[in-house]
């Protein structure tokens, strides 16, 4: 590797020590390059910085604006109905997701390749022990309104969604991370975020994985359906709860006007339908597609899959604190049962990555990757049950939801530990009967002593690292216990530097795969479907699609 | 001797008239209790249903404290005898409320809703009654020779295909493949008469498969019965042409039954059709009740069941009448 160390010097100057230190570990190879790229992101290295420095180093990052395409059409968007109003405070749900994304922006974008991309921020630096995080605001970007976002605007968005009385929907990723009035205005650019816990990771708190953290002026007072005011790079023409939307592009978009004329949503109550108006030719793109379903489209010319890498995954907990669970060897002889690859080739029809029983799948670079993967061994798994004492198995009912694959899962683990004389019955439920009221004592998911549950995509693992595994986790399934492991997640969140990151997952990831509290079998791809044709349709595996790029 | 015979027939109509009248009103009375008991039944079977309002709504992994503000902007944490009231006193002076999930009012969703499941049923039911009826005369005439076998191998498979199995198959060769029909049952907006009508073309013939084996064999049942019966053979002894004997004393008596089939469907036809609403993109009054059941909005849910309660009970009452103008037996059978 040819290195100019003159380069280096002059772009380590007024770097932060934090900064230096991830640049000294690129330099001296401990930290590679696609880490070094997704790490930097987060401590806000600039895109030109990172750039220059993997370049000073004799790598080119290659350029991300597309080509300019030929201007103008309307695109037609089939997605699932938005369960509810479209109000940014409480939004859940994809199909609203979706929705917001045409008409309103985060700070940050949590890109498909795990890096922190600048959006209505433009730059982000954490103070020395990541207790306060200091954003750089785009200037010059306009409301729909035609009134400039300042530093006054991001405040109060903030003020809004960290207030309890407000009851926003993000108030669970906020909890223990941002309080209200941590969020102080600089000047008009620049916005101080005063934590409430040193965090390493806090950029993604901001960014598009905190769905309802959009920037809406300062002086909002609800009913965002009427005009939808927000700095995204579509205007609302017309909304139809249930029906659809139709929005035209933004001409004053801080990022260049949109290339389409104008975006036709149309609503759905389910899939199939949609990949029917796919193939019909009455939509060119479906904004998402399950797995399972995408099967009859894989292979047709007339349409294009994008395939965007995600951490959503299905997590199997076994509750702790029943038989016939509560001894750990049985937890590790049931994971020991599952053939990963052939759930990622079979299941998963090859759109999924092998998990290894911790929420660190391999993309995240703060992941260990030293840690050997978990692969099936059921002679192993047998000289645990027998160990355990239960050398003719165990008898258990596996209490699930009617989503996605997850009942084909739930069968392949039926079958799967027959093999150690696993009896498992099956309790297969709807969605929203399975998840109750969310809280223990009224909850199947909470409650059952074997369940499975799905998480959608986070940028950064702490979520699925603190509600369903800590001690005090809100969404614990596993009733999982252990001192040990909520100390070394604190301590891997708060890590700042990549090395320190990767040193606690290193922990963490040995600690789950030996007490086994849940399975993780795999993580599996978000998929987007546009009739071949269309270019530049931009989805994250949160359901954002930006269309800004898009072209017919 | 004219004028008793006329006040003796002018007597006859008025006891003719009040009976029915009474039967109307008994009828009337009757209804509106069962809409009562409706209310009741589902207001108290959506709250039986686990899991509370806002945590539908904001989903399980939303912090306790903003699903209870959510539940008390709703008012949805309000004891449940002030929300019974407070529903059923609105729907008594036509407020139908405000959806949880859209935080707008139901009526308009309603009425949208209601009106394109009404458009579907109607051009459904328009196909297959003469269909039908056709069908099942054709049968009874040629009774145990080829076109009777045909029409009732041919009806009996088309009823036992579920409609999204013949619904996907017609998307897929009239939609995909030949693009003769569009996919979507859903016009764009300002669309005019005939361009609605080509939306619906396609959407409602898994509906006509169904139904279409149901009432030809009433049908044909009771032409059958109709044809065997001694005032068809008088009839015809009498020497009156066949197609007025076909016309003037079987198919009046032989319809009877096929009239309540008929009827019970007419709300299978609105508010049943969940499956064919949601392949076709369609939004029905089935999908709509769905939908909110599922999502717990509610308003929507209990004001869309008592609209299909209240439809159920108007259609049921015109085929009691209808069978009563045409059943004499009916009729007269309070004088006896």
């Amino acid at each position: 590797m040819k290195r100019n160390h003159r380069l280096l010097d002059l772009l380590r100057k007024g770097r932060s020590p934090l900064e230096n230190h991830l640049i000294d570990g690129f330099v001296d190879g401990r930290v590679s390059r696609r880490e070094f790229l997704r790490h930097g992101s987060v401590l806000g290295l600039s895109v030109p910085l990172l750039s220059a420095t993997t370049g000073a180093l004799g790598f080119q990052l290659a350029t991300s604006s597309p080509a300019r395409a030929a201007s103008g059409g309307t695109l037609r968007v089939g997605q699932i109905v938005p369960a509810g109003s479209i109000e940014p405070a409480k939004i859940a749900d994809g199909g609203g997701i979706t929705v917001l994304s045409q008409v309103a922006e985060n700070l940050v974008l949590s890109a498909p390749d795990l890096t922190a991309q600048p959006l209505l921020a433009l730059s982000w630096a954490p103070n020395d022990d990541g207790s306060v995080w200091t954003f750089k605001l785009r200037p010059g970007v306009k409301f729909h309104d035609g009134r400039v976002m300042n530093a006054g605007d991001v405040v109060a968005t903030f003020d809004r969604l960290t207030d309890p009385e407000v009851g926003s929907n993000a108030l669970s990723a906020f909890t223990g991370v941002l309080s209200k009035g941590g969020t102080r205005k600089v000047d008009d650019l620049t916005v101080e975020f005063h934590l409430d816990a040193p965090n390493g990771s806090f950029p993604f708190t901001v960014s598009t994985d905190n769905y309802n953290a959009v920037i809406l002026p300062a002086d909002y007072a609800g009913d965002f359906e009427a005009k939808m005011n927000g700095t995204g790079p579509f205007k609302m023409v017309s909304y139809a709860a249930k029906q659809g939307a139709s929005f035209e592009r933004n001409p004053d978009y801080w990022g260049g006007a949109p290339l389409l004329d104008r975006v036709e949503f149309s609503f759905y109550d389910d899939y199939q339908p949609q990949i029917l108006a796919l193939l019909g030719n009455e939509i060119d793109v479906v904004q998402y597609i399950p797995v399972l379903q995408a099967a009859a489209v894989m292979s047709n010319p007339e349409i294009a899959v994008i395939n965007t890498p995600s951490s959503a995954h299905e997590q199997v907990h076994m509750r702790n604190d029943m038989a016939p669970f509560t001894d750990k060897r049985v937890r590790q002889a049931i994971a020991l049962c599952l053939d990963r690859n052939q759930l990622v080739q079979g299941l998963m029809r090859g759109m999924a990555e092998v998990g290894n029983d911790s929420p660190f799948m391999p993309a995240y670079p703060s992941t260990d990757k030293t840690v050997a993967q978990r692969d099936i061994d059921i002679a192993t798994a047998r000289q645990l049950m027998e160990a355990a004492g239960m050398p003719d198995g165990f008898e258990v009912e596996l209490t699930t939801e009617k989503y996605q694959e997850i009942p084909e899962y739930a069968q392949v683990i039926q079958n799967a530990v027959r093999e150690i004389g696993g009896r498992i019955t099956l309790n297969i439920m709807d969605q929203g009967a399975y998840y109750g009221d969310a809280v223990p004592g009224k909850s199947a998911w909470l409650d059952s002593t074997l369940g499975i549950t799905d998480y959608g995509h986070r940028g950064v693992p702490n979520v699925f690292l603190q509600a369903p595994l800590l001690s005090t986790g809100t969404w614990n399934g596993a009733h999982f216990n252990n001192k040990e492991y909520d100390g070394l997640v604190s301590g891997y969140v708060a890590a700042l530097d990549l090395e320190a990151q990767r040193s606690a997952a290193g922990k963490i990831q040995r600690l789950l795969l030996d007490e086994t509290p849940i399975i993780f079998g795999y993580f599996y791809n978000f998929l987007t479907a546009t009739r071949t044709g269309v270019s530049g349709v931009v989805p994250t595996a949160m359901s954002h699609l930006f269309l800004q790029q898009a072209s017919l | 001797m004219r004028r008793p015979r006329a006040i003796r027939s002018g007597g006859h109509l008025a006891r003719k008239d009040g009976a029915i009248a009474g039967y109307l009103i008994k009828r009337l009375l009757l209804s509106i209790a069962t809409l009562w008991l409706l209310s009741v039944l589902i207001f108290a079977g959506a709250r039986l249903l686990p899991g509370n309002v806002g945590r539908a709504m904001l989903g399980p992994f939303a912090d306790e404290r903003a699903v209870q503000v959510l539940n008390h902007e709703l008012g949805t944490d309000r004891p449940l005898l002030t929300q019974y009231a407070s529903w059923i006193s609105g729907l008594v002076t036509g407020d139908l409320g405000q959806s949880y999930a859209y935080q707008a009012p139901v009526a308009p969703f309603l009425q949208t809703a209601l009106l394109n499941s009404g458009k579907l049923a109607l051009l459904a039911f328009l196909m297959v009654v003469p269909l039908g009826i056709l069908g099942g005369v054709l049968a009874a005439l040629y009774r145990d020779r080829w076109p009777d076998r045909i029409l009732s191998v041919v009806g009996l498979s088309a009823t036992v295909v579920p409609e999204f199995v013949s619904g996907i198959i017609l998307i897929l060769i009239f939609g995909v493949w030949l693009r003769w029909f569009p996919i979507s049952a859903t016009p764009p907006r300002d669309a005019g008469f005939f361009l609605q009508l080509y939306h619906l073309i396609l959407p409602s013939i898994p509906l006509v498969l169904v139904l279409f084996g149901y009432i030809a064999r009433m049908a044909r049942a009771g032409m059958i019965e109709a044809l065997d019966a001694d005032y068809t053979r008088t009839a015809v002894l009498k020497g009156l042409s066949f197609p007025r004997v076909i016309w003037r004393h079987v198919l009046r008596n032989a319809l009877l039954p096929t009239i309540s089939v008929i009827s019970t469907q007419t709300v299978y036809l609105i508010g049943g059709l969940v499956v064919i609403e949601i392949l076709f993109h369609y939004q029905g009054i089935g999908s709509l009740i769905y939908v909110a059941a599922t999502k717990k909005d509610f308003p929507m849910l209990q004001d869309g069941i008592m609209a299909i309660g209240i439809l159920f009970t108007i259609t049921t009452l015109f085929a009691d009448l209808l069978y009563a103008v045409l059943n004499p037996r009916i009729r007269f059978q309070r004088q006896e």
